[in-house]
C-alpha cells in the first residue's frame, strides 16, 4: 500500500504562498509609500541589452521627469512625507525579515 | 574490489559532469528575468548566480536523502552488482539531456536523472528493488503539482504588487522600485537552486559510496567533501554557462514587467526553498516555468496559448519514462556482457560528453535557438499593450463620464435660460418702444 503524506504538499503550499505573499506585499506597500513620500523610484536598466524591450532610454528620461513633477506636486506637508519615508523603510526590512526568517527556518529545519 | 573503485570514480566524475551541466543549464532559470528587465547588468548577474548556487549547496541535505535513501531500496540490492547500474542510470540522465538538447525540446535535468536511475535499476534489479511510495511521493507528484502550485503563488503575487502599486490619478506609481527588489529575488532563485539541484549528485554519490561500503547505510548524511564538490561543480557550471547567456539573450525574450518578474522569481524562490525542507525533489525549470506562465496572467487582459502550454508539458511528462528507457538501455548492455558492458557505456558517456562539448563550440548561438526554457514559457501568456481597466478604473470613469455629462446638460440649461432670458428681455424692450410709440402716436392724435 502506496502512503502519501498530501500534509506535506499542503505545508509546502501554504508556507510558500504566505513567503511569497509577504516578501511582495511589504515590497510594494514599501514602493507605495515612498511615492507618498514623494520619491518615486526611477530605476534605470542596469544596461540597455537588446534584450530589454520593456523600457527605452526615451521612455525612463520622461518617466524622471514625471517622477520630479509628481514630487513637487505633492499635497502632503513636511511631517507627512517624512513618516511616509519611514513606513516605507519599515516596510523594506520587513520584507527582507520575511526572507531571513524562512532561510533560517529551512536550515533549522535541516 | 579495483573493479568497484574503478566504477564509483567513474560514478563521481559523471555525477558531478551532470552537476556542471545542470548549473551550466539552469543560470538563465534564475536570471533570464532580471537581466530582461535590466535589474542586472549581465556579468553581475551570473557572477551572482554562481556564488549563491554555492552558498545554496550547503543549506540543506533533505534531497539528497531522498535519492540515497529514499527511492533505492539498498536492503534488496547486491552492492556489487547496482554500483554499474547507477553508472548506466547517470549515462541514460545525460544522454536524454543531450537529445533534449540538440532537439530544442523542453525536459527537466532532474527527472532525467530520476528516470535514468529507475530505468537503470528496474532493468537490472527489479522492481522490488525501488520504493514506488517515495518515488510517487517525493519525485512524481512534487513533479506535476510544483509547477502548478508556482504558477497559483505568482498569480496571486502579481495580483497583490499590481493592486497595493496602482495608482488612479495617471501620476508615477513607483512600479520601478521591483527593479532593484528584482536583485534579491533572482539571487533568491540562485539560492534554491543551489539548495534543490546539487543536492541530486550528492545524493547519487552517496548512493554510490553506500553501495561500495565507503559510507555506512545508517548515516544519512553525505560526506563534506562530496558537498564541496557538488557545491563548487554546480558554481563552475553556472558560471561557464552563463557566458553564453549573455551572448546569446537576444530580442526574443517574453515583455516582463519589474513587478511581474519580481513575483515569479519571489513565487520560484519560496516553492523550491519550502519543497528543498521536505526534501521534495523538484526541477528548477518547471517550476520557474509555472511562476512565469502565472505572473503572466496575474497581469491584466492576458490570455494563455495552450497550445504552447501543452508542447512544454508534454516535453515534461516524456522526460521521466524516456531517461528512463535510456538507462535501461544502458543498464541492458551491462546485464548482457557483464564487465564488457560496463566498458561500452563509459565509452558511450565519453561519445556523450564529447558530442555535448563538440557541439556548444560548433553551434552558433542566435537569439532563437538560445532562449531559456522559462523565458520560452512567457509566450504562453499573450499580455495585451493596453490592458483592459480594471473594476476601480471603470467606476472612475464612469463618475468622470457622469460628471462631464451633468456640466455640459448644466451648461446647456444656463445658455438656454440665458437665451429665455435675452428673448424675454429684447421682448419687453419691444414691448416697450411699441407702447411709447403707441402713446406718442396717440398724443398727436389728440393734439390735432
Amino acid at each position: 500500500m502506496i502512503e502519501i503524506n498530501w500534509l506535506a504538499f499542503l505545508q509546502v503550499f501554504g508556507a510558500a504562498l504566505v513567503g511569497a505573499l509577504l516578501v511582495v506585499g511589504f515590497y510594494a506597500i514599501a514602493l507605495r509609500l515612498l511615492v507618498r513620500a514623494g520619491r518615486v523610484p526611477v530605476v534605470a536598466p542596469a544596461e540597455f541589452t537588446d534584450a530589454i524591450t520593456v523600457v527605452t532610454e526615451k521612455e525612463m528620461k520622461r518617466a524622471e521627469k514625471a517622477a520630479a513633477k509628481a514630487a513637487k506636486k505633492s499635497p502632503l506637508t513636511d511631517g507627512q512625507k517624512r513618516l511616509a519615508l519611514v513606513g516605507a523603510y519599515a516596510s523594506f526590512g520587513l520584507c527582507g525579515l520575511a526572507v531571513l526568517g524562512g532561510l533560517i527556518l529551512i536550515v533549522v529545519g535541516h | 574490489m579495483e573493479t568497484a573503485v574503478l566504477i564509483v570514480v567513474l560514478i563521481i566524475v559523471l555525477a558531478l559532469f551532470f552537476d556542471f551541466t545542470n548549473g551550466f543549464h539552469d543560470t538563465a532559470n534564475a536570471m533570464a528575468t532580471p537581466i530582461a528587465t535590466g535589474a542586472l547588468k549581465p556579468r553581475v548577474a551570473v557572477l551572482l548566480a554562481a556564488v549563491l548556487n554555492l552558498i545554496g549547496a550547503f543549506l540543506s541535505t533533505e534531497v539528497s536523502k531522498t535519492i540515497s535513501h529514499g527511492i533505492i531500496r539498498e536492503d534488496q540490492i547486491s552492492p556489487t552488482a547496482f554500483l554499474p547500474l547507477i553508472f548506466a542510470g547517470l549515462i541514460g540522465a545525460i544522454t536524454w539531456n543531450m537529445l533534449t538538447w540538440l532537439l530544442g525540446l523542453p525536459s527537466s535535468s532532474s527527472h532525467a536523472l530520476f528516470g535514468g536511475l529507475i530505468g537503470a535499476t528496474l532493468v537490472g534489479v527489479g522492481a522490488m528493488a525501488i520504493d514506488f511510495g517515495e518515488v510517487l511521493s517525493k519525485v512524481v507528484l512534487p513533479a506535476l503539482i510544483a509547477p502548478f502550485t508556482a504558477g497559483v503563488i505568482a498569480f496571486a503575487a502579481t495580483r497583490l504588487a499590481y493592486a497595493i502599486t496602482r495608482r488612479y490619478d495617471n501620476k508615477p506609481d513607483g512600479r520601478d522600485g521591483f527593479r532593484w527588489g528584482q536583485i534579491f529575488t533572482s539571487s533568491l532563485v540562485a539560492l534554491a537552486h543551489g539548495t534543490n539541484d546539487a543536492q541530486k549528485t550528492m545524493g547519487v554519490i552517496t548512493l554510490a559510496l553506500i553501495m561500495a561500503g565507503w559510507q555506512d547505510a545508517s548515516q544519512a548524511d553525505p560526506h563534506t567533501w562530496v558537498i564541496f564538490a557538488c557545491a563548487f561543480t554546480i558554481a563552475l557550471g553556472t558560471y561557464v554557462g552563463g557566458w553564453r547567456i549573455i551572448r546569446t539573450l537576444g530580442k526574443g525574450l517574453t515583455d516582463v514587467k519589474p513587478a511581474q518578474g519580481f513575483s515569479a522569481e519571489t513565487s520560484t524562490a519560496a516553492t523550491i526553498l519550502a519543497s528543498s525542507a521536505f526534501g521534495f525533489a523538484l526541477s528548477t525549470t518547471q517550476v520557474a516555468s509555472g511562476s512565469v506562465i502565472g505572473s503572466g496572467l496575474g497581469r491584466r487582459g492576458s490570455k494563455v496559448r495552450w497550445r504552447t502550454v501543452g508542447r512544454i508539458a508534454i516535453g515534461w511528462i516524456l522526460t521521466l519514462p524516456a531517461a528512463g528507457a535510456v538507462g535501461a538501455f544502458a543498464a541492458l548492455i551491462v546485464v548482457w556482457l557483464g564487465g564488457w558492458g560496463i566498458f561500452i557505456d563509459a565509452i558511450l558517456a565519453v561519445a556523450v560528453v564529447l558530442g555535448l562539448f563538440l557541439r556548444s563550440r560548433r553551434d552558433k548561438v542566435t537569439a532563437g535557438n538560445a532562449m531559456s526554457e522559462v523565458a520560452d514559457s512567457g509566450h504562453a501568456v499573450k499580455v495585451k499593450r493596453n490592458p483592459p481597466p480594471t473594476r476601480r478604473q471603470r467606476r472612475i470613469a464612469r463618475e468622470a463620464a457622469r460628471r462631464r455629462a451633468e456640466e455640459e446638460a448644466r451648461s446647456k440649461a444656463e445658455a438656454k435660460a440665458k437665451a429665455k432670458a435675452a428673448a424675454r428681455a429684447d421682448a419687453e424692450e419691444r414691448a416697450r418702444a411699441d407702447a411709447k410709440a403707441r402713446a406718442a402716436r396717440a398724443g398727436k392724435g389728440g393734439a390735432k
